[in-house]
C-alpha cells in the first residue's frame, strides 16, 4: 500500500466520512416529496388501464349486455369464470346468461376474458379493494358483477376506451346483437345500423 | 342424376384410371370425382356434400382443375371419367374457394357467440381456414326465426342454401319434409308448404345442417360443443340398439347427437347398409327423463302402508331379509322375478344366476315374453336357430321384402330406413301386410290392407298362392318330399277365395305378392308386433317359414325370417336365459349337459343345484301362481305389469297377494306404488355394459355421467342382495361380469358383430314337421268378420316417438306426442258415425267399457280404431281379453273387437 493511499484512509477515519456518506442519502431525502402516501385515508390515482375486480355492464336502456356466449369461460386461463346460458324466458330466442361466476380468487387478471367478449359486456373497474373474512364472499356471482358494474360503469367504459376495445357509446351499440324475431312474436326490432 | 351408389349387389362397377394431382388412382366408373378424391385421402372442402345422398352442388367449394378445361370445376357433380388429369390443390383453386366462402359469408350474420353451432360449424371452419377477412359488401338478412315447430328452430338468416337438411329428408329418410321457399329475395329452407313442421322429428336435417341455420329447441342456447363431455353409447329405446353420443355438461344431459353429421362426409353410399348413422325422434330427444326430476333418488321403505325414504343399508337389509326369511319358510319355488329387456346383458344375466343360484328358483322372464319369444321359440323349432337370420345389410340390398304386422317406421325407424334404402336406392320390392295405412305402406310397392287379426291369414294365402301358381322351388321341396307333402295336404284346406273374403285382399294381389315373393333374387321376410304379439304369434312365424322354404329362399345369401323388438335388449334378454326354458346362450334348461356345465360354472356341486328341470313359470304363470298365494315375493327388475298387461289378468290382486314385492326401477311407477321396497336403479346412460340389438349385434353402453341421487346401477343392485343371501360375488364392474360371460358364452360379443347364422330347416322338416303342419292350416275359416255398423276392431300399438311407458317420462316427447287420451278413427267412420274432432264415445268389449274422445287418424283402416299402448289414460288396455300362447307362454292382448257408440 503507498504512502498516498494510507494518509487518505487515516484521513476518512478520522473525519468520519462512511457516517456522512451516509447521511448524504438520508439528508437528500429529506427535500425530496414525500412517496409513501397515507393508504387508506389518502388514494392513488389509478391509470384507466388497471386491470381490477371484473364488472358486467349494461346498455343505457338497462338491458344486460351479456349474451351468455360462454367465450370469457374459454378464454380463461385460470377457468375461474363459469357462464350458465339458456334462452331468455321474458325475451324469446334471446339468449343470455342466467347464472354467471367469477371465482376472483383464482383470477390473475389477465384480462382475456374482456378481449374475449364480443359484446363488450365485461369490463375491469379500478376496484381492488375486495378483501374480505369470508372467502366464499369471493366468489362473484352475476348479481354482485352488475353491482360493481353499475358503481364502476365509468372505469368500465373508460378500460375498454384504454384497452381499445370501444371507442365510445355509440360504438358499443353497434355491437350489440340483434337476435332475430320469432315468426310468432316480435321480440326486438331490429338496431338502426343493420336495418 | 342417379350417381350412387356405383355399386350393387347385382352389378359390378367396371373399373376406370384417372390421375389425381399426377398420381394414377383407380376408380369404379360412374362415380362421382368427389368420391374418388376423397377415396385418395385428400380433403377438398365441400360444404353442400354428404355421401348418404347425391351431390347437390350449391356451396362451391369442391373446386379442382380438369385439364382441358379453363375454369375450375365443382368435383360432386362432376362424374370421373377415364384418362381425366385432375389437380386438387394450388393457389388459384385456394383463392376460388376463399371467393365461394366469402360469398356465403356475406349473407351470413356474424352471430357466432350467440348461435348454437359455434364451435361445430363448417362455414366457420372454412372462413378460418381461408383467412376471409374481407366482407365489405356483407349483408343482413333480417329473416324472422321460425320457432313454430315443437323440436327445432330455423334461424335462415345462417342458412347457406347448402340443401343438406332438404336432400337427406328427401333421399335418405324419405320424409320429404322440407323444402326450399323463395321469400324476401333470399332462398330459405321451410317446411313443406310453409307450415309449422310436421314430420317424424328424426332430427337428421339438423345432424347435417353445416351452420346454425337448424337448432335444437331442447338444447337451445344451453352449451357450447366444447363444454360437452361426448359419450358413445347405445340408445335404449328399440330394438335397433343405434349407436349415438349422450352430450353431458357437469351433471345434466345437454342434447344426443349421432354419428351423422356434416362432419363425417366422407364415405361410399354402399356404406350406409349397415346404417346410415342417425337416430330417431326417441333417441334425439327423448334423453331428459335421465335427469327428470321425477327420478327415484333414495331407496323407499313401506312402513305403516306409506313409502318412506330410507338408506340404502336399511333397505338392502330389508330385501335381504325377508327373502332369507321367505326362502326358508316357503322354499325358494316361492320367489319370483321379472326384468325389463331394457336392462344390459350383464344385468340380465346376472338376474338370472341370482334367481337360480342365490335363491334358487326358476320363476323368472323378461319382457321379451310379449312377443319376441314367440319368433325366438318358433324360429328355434323351425330353423335352429335363435333370433333373425340377416341383419341390416341384406335388409337393405334385398330385392323383395316382405313386412307383415310391423308398423316399422314408428316402432323401430331405422329399420325402416333401411327398407327405405331399398326401396330407393336398390329398388326394391316391398309388400306391406298390415291392418294400418302406414308410412311404410305408403312408400311400398305392394301394400296389402288386411283386416286386424288376418295377417297370419294372409301368410296361409301366401303359401297357397306360391303352391297354386307353381312357384315352388324343386330343389328346397325335393330334398324333404314328406315334408312338403304333408304341406300341401295341409293347405288343401286354405282357399283363396276365403282368405281373400276375410282379409280383405283380392286374389290377385295375393297372387302378385306371392311372385314376386318367390321370383326375386334376394327375399327377405320381416315380421312385426302384429304378428308376434298376435294371438297366434308362434303358429304365424311357422307359417312364414314354410313360406321361405317352398320358395326356396331359405339359406340362400341375403334371404332370411326377421323381426323386430320393441325394447331394445329383448334379444339379449332371451340369448342371457332370463326365461325359465333357457340357460344362457339359448341352451335349453333341461338340457342336462348344459345344466351341468352352467352348475360347475356357478359354483354347484351338479345339475341338481340348479332349480328342476322343470315347473319354471313364465310371466302368466307367475302372475296367476302370486294370486294363488303359491308365490310369496316378486322381484321386478324394471318391469311394470300393472300399467302393462289388462285389467283382466287380475294383476293388481296377485301384487297385493304377494308378502314381498321388490320393484327396482329409475322412475316410481304404478307397480312401485304397491311395492314393499323400492330401489332406485340408474338408467343406460348411468352405467356400463352392453345391448344385443335385434340383427344381434352386441353394443356397448357406456356410463355418460354420475348416477342420480343416490341411484345404483343393477348389477349392483344384484350383487349386493346375492351376497346378502350367502352367495358371494364378488363383481366389482360390469367388465367383470362380462368376463364371466366371455367365458361362459366364447364368442357371444364377437366384437360387435353379429356372426352369420345359418338356419338348419332339415332336422325339423325330416321330423315333427309333418304330424304339426296340419294343425297350423287347420285354423282357417274359424274367424267370423261380422261387419256390423258399429263394430270396430280395437288395435292398441306404438307410436313412432314412444318406446313402453319409459318415454312417457321424457318431457320432450311428450311434448311432440302428448296422452290426447283420443280413441283414433279413420275419417270414413267419423263421418258414418257422426263424429266431430273431439267427440266423445263410449267403447264397448266383452271386457268393459269407457267413454272417451275420438281423433281423427289417416293412418287408420275404416273400421279400426286405434290407441296407443304407452297411455293408460283413460284404461283403453283394459278392454283387451288376454289370450295366451300355449307353446311359447307369450300373452296377445292388442286387439279386440269393439262397439263405438255416440255418447
Amino acid at each position: 500500500m503507498s504512502v498516498g493511499a494510507l494518509t487518505k484512509k487515516i484521513l476518512q477515519a478520522m473525519l468520519f466520512h462512511e457516517i456522512w456518506d451516509a447521511m448524504k442519502v438520508t439528508f437528500k431525502h429529506m427535500f425530496h416529496r414525500p412517496i409513501t402516501f397515507q393508504y387508506p385515508r389518502e388514494q392513488r390515482t389509478i391509470p384507466d388501464t388497471h386491470r381490477g375486480a371484473l364488472a358486467l355492464l349494461r346498455y343505457d336502456d338497462g338491458r344486460e349486455r351479456c349474451v351468455g356466449c360462454d367465450l370469457c369461460e374459454a378464454a380463461c386461463p385460470s377457468r375461474c369464470i363459469k357462464v350458465v346460458s339458456a334462452e331468455d324466458p321474458s325475451l324469446p330466442l334471446q339468449r343470455y346468461a342466467s347464472e354467471f361466476y367469477i371465482d376472483i380468487t383464482k383470477c390473475v387478471f389477465c384480462g382475456y376474458c374482456v378481449e374475449a367478449c364480443p359484446v363488450n359486456a365485461l369490463a375491469m373497474t379500478k376496484l381492488y379493494e375486495f378483501s374480505t373474512h369470508d372467502k366464499r364472499t369471493l366468489l362473484f356471482d352475476k348479481t354482485r358483477l352488475y353491482q360493481i358494474g353499475e358503481r364502476y360503469i365509468e372505469d368500465g367504459k373508460k378500460y375498454l376506451i384504454a384497452h381499445h376495445q370501444e371507442k365510445d357509446d355509440q360504438m358499443s351499440r353497434e355491437y350489440r346483437y340483434y337476435f332475430p324475431q320469432s315468426v310468432l312474436k316480435a321480440t326486438q326490432a331490429p338496431p338502426k345500423h343493420l336495418s | 342424376m342417379a350417381l350412387k351408389p356405383a355399386t350393387n349387389p347385382d352389378v359390378e362397377a367396371a373399373a376406370i384410371e384417372l390421375t389425381i394431382d399426377g398420381r394414377p388412382v383407380t376408380a369404379k366408373d360412374g362415380v362421382s370425382l368427389y368420391d374418388v378424391v376423397s377415396g385418395t385421402g385428400k380433403i377438398v372442402p365441400a360444404m353442400c356434400y354428404h355421401y348418404t345422398f347425391d351431390p347437390f352442388g350449391s356451396c362451391g367449394m369442391c373446386l379442382v382443375m380438369v385439364e382441358g378445361k379453363k375454369a375450375p370445376v365443382r368435383s360432386c357433380t362432376a362424374k370421373a371419367t377415364a384418362g381425366m388429369v385432375v389437380r386438387t390443390e394450388g393457389d388459384d383453386l385456394f383463392q376460388a374457394r376463399k371467393k365461394a366462402v366469402e360469398k356465403h359469408l356475406s349473407v351470413h350474420p356474424l352471430d357466432c357467440p350467440v348461435c348454437d353451432a359455434d364451435g361445430h360449424c363448417e362455414l366457420q371452419d372454412m372462413a378460418f381456414l381461408h383467412q376471409v377477412t374481407n366482407l365489405a359488401n356483407a349483408k343482413q338478412k333480417l329473416i324472422p326465426e321460425d320457432t313454430r315447430s315443437l323440436v327445432l328452430d330455423f334461424n335462415m338468416n345462417r342458412c347457406i342454401a347448402c340443401g343438406e337438411c332438404i336432400n337427406v329428408c328427401k333421399d335418405v329418410l324419405m320424409i320429404d319434409a322440407l323444402q326450399f321457399v323463395k321469400k324476401g329475395g333470399f332462398t330459405q329452407v321451410v317446411a313443406k308448404g310453409d307450415q309449422p313442421l310436421s314430420c317424424e322429428f328424426c332430427g337428421d336435417c339438423l345432424a347435417v345442417c353445416p351452420v346454425g341455420a337448424i337448432t335444437n329447441k331442447f338444447s337451445k342456447y344451453l352449451y357450447k360443443p366444447w363444454q360437452l363431455q361426448k359419450t358413445t353409447t347405445t340408445c335404449n329405446y328399440c330394438g335397433d340398439g343405434c349407436q349415438m353420443y349422450v352430450e353431458t355438461k357437469d351433471r345434466e344431459v345437454v342434447r344426443v347427437t349421432a354419428p351423422l353429421s356434416w362432419k363425417n362426409k366422407w364415405g361410399d353410399r354402399s356404406e350406409t347398409a349397415k346404417g346410415h348413422g342417425g337416430i330417431c325422434v326417441r333417441g334425439r330427444f327423448g334423453f331428459e327423463y335421465i335427469d327428470s326430476q321425477a327420478r327415484l333418488k333414495q331407496p323407499l321403505l313401506r312402513r305403516d302402508g306409506q313409502l318412506t325414504e330410507t338408506p340404502w343399508l336399511e333397505a338392502a337389509g330389508q330385501v335381504v331379509d325377508r327373502l332369507a326369511a321367505i326362502k326358508a319358510k316357503h322354499g325358494p319355488q316361492s320367489i319370483a322375478g321379472l326384468i325389463t329387456a331394457r336392462c344390459t346383458n350383464e344385468e340380465l344375466y346376472l338376474f338370472q344366476k341370482v334367481m337360480r343360484v342365490a335363491i334358487g328358483t326358476n320363476h323368472l322372464d323378461s319382457s321379451a315374453r310379449y312377443g319376441h319369444l314367440s319368433f325366438v321359440h318358433a324360429v328355434r323349432r323351425a330353423l335352429g336357430v335363435g333370433r333373425m337370420t340377416n341383419d341390416w345389410e341384406d335388409i337393405t340390398k334385398a330385392k323383395a321384402i316382405l313386412l307383415v304386422g310391423s308398423n316399422i317406421t314408428e316402432t323401430n325407424p331405422l329399420t325402416s330406413v333401411r327398407v327405405k334404402e331399398a326401396i330407393r336406392v336398390y329398388k326394391a320390392q316391398v309388400i306391406v301386410v298390415d291392418s294400418a295405412n302406414t308410412n311404410i305402406a305408403g312408400l311400398a310397392s305392394h301394400p296389402l290392407m288386411v283386416r286386424p287379426g288376418t295377417e297370419g291369414l294372409l301368410v296361409q294365402g301366401l303359401i297357397k298362392s306360391v303352391l297354386q301358381q307353381d312357384l315352388v322351388d324343386e330343389e328346397a321341396t325335393g330334398r324333404h318330399p314328406k315334408a312338403f307333402g304333408a304341406l300341401k295336404k295341409a293347405a288343401a284346406a286354405v282357399s283363396l277365395n276365403q282368405v281373400a273374403a276375410q282379409t280383405g285382399v283380392s286374389v290377385e294381389q295375393i297372387n302378385e305378392a306371392a311372385s314376386i315373393f318367390a321370383e326375386a333374387l334376394r327375399s327377405i321376410v320381416i315380421c312385426g308386433e302384429g304378428v308376434v304379439r298376435g294371438a297366434h304369434g308362434y303358429r304365424d312365424v311357422l307359417n312364414l317359414v314354410d313360406l321361405a322354404w317352398v320358395t326356396g329362399k331359405l339359406g340362400k345369401p341375403g334371404c332370411g325370417i326377421n323381426t323386430v323388438t320393441e325394447e331394445v335388449n329383448e334379444q339379449g334378454a332371451v340369448d342371457m336365459g332370463v326365461a325359465p326354458e333357457f340357460l344362457p346362450g339359448q341352451a335349453r334348461f333341461d338340457d342336462e349337459a348344459a345344466r351341468a356345465r352352467f352348475a360347475k360354472a356357478w359354483g354347484g356341486e351338479s345339475p341338481a343345484s340348479l332349480p328342476a328341470a322343470q315347473g319354471g313359470a313364465r310371466l302368466i304363470e307367475i302372475l296367476a301362481k302370486c294370486r294363488s298365494g303359491e308365490i310369496k315375493a316378486l322381484y321386478l327388475i324394471g318391469e311394470n305389469p300393472l300399467a302393462t298387461l289388462p285389467a283382466s289378468m287380475n294383476v293388481k290382486a296377485a301384487l297385493e297377494q304377494v308378502e314381498l314385492l321388490i320393484c327396482q326401477d329409475p322412475f316410481l311407477t304404478e307397480t312401485g306404488r304397491l311395492a314393499h321396497v323400492v330401489l332406485p336403479a340408474c338408467t343406460y346412460a348411468e352405467k356400463e355394459g352392453t345391448f344385443t340389438n335385434l340383427e344381434g349385434r352386441v353394443l356397448r353402453v357406456r356410463q355418460a355421467m354420475d348416477p342420480i341421487g343416490e341411484s345404483l346401477p343393477d348389477w349392483h343392485i344384484l350383487t349386493a342382495i346375492a351376497s346378502g343371501l350367502g352367495y358371494q360375488m364378488d363383481y366389482e364392474s360390469a367388465q367383470d361380469i362380462q368376463n364371466e360371460i366371455m367365458k361362459l358364452l366364447p364368442g357371444y360379443y364377437n366384437l360387435g358383430q353379429p356372426r352369420k347364422l345359418a338356419p338348419k330347416p332339415d332336422a325339423y322338416l325330416a321330423d315333427g314337421y309333418a304330424t304339426e303342419v296340419k294343425s297350423r292350416y287347420a285354423s282357417l275359416g274359424t274367424r267370423q268378420s261380422s261387419m256390423k255398423a258399429n263394430r270396430f276392431s280395437l288395435l292398441m300399438g306404438q307410436l313412432l316417438s314412444h318406446s313402453g311407458k319409459l318415454s312417457t317420462h321424457a318431457p320432450g316427447l311428450i311434448k311432440i306426442s302428448s296422452n290426447a287420451g283420443r280413441l283414433h278413427v279413420s275419417q270414413a267412420d267419423m263421418d258414418r258415425l257422426g263424429l266431430g274432432e273431439g267427440a266423445r264415445v263410449r267403447v264397448t268389449s266383452a271386457r268393459g267399457s269407457l267413454v272417451l274422445g275420438v281423433q281423427m287418424d289417416r293412418t287408420v283402416m275404416p273400421g279400426c280404431c286405434f290407441f296407443p299402448e304407452h297411455f293408460n289414460e283413460p284404461p283403453v288396455k283394459d278392454l283387451m281379453p288376454v289370450e295366451v300362447d300355449a307353446v311359447t307362454g307369450v300373452p296377445s292382448f292388442k286387439l279386440t273387437q269393439v262397439t263405438i257408440e255416440k255418447v
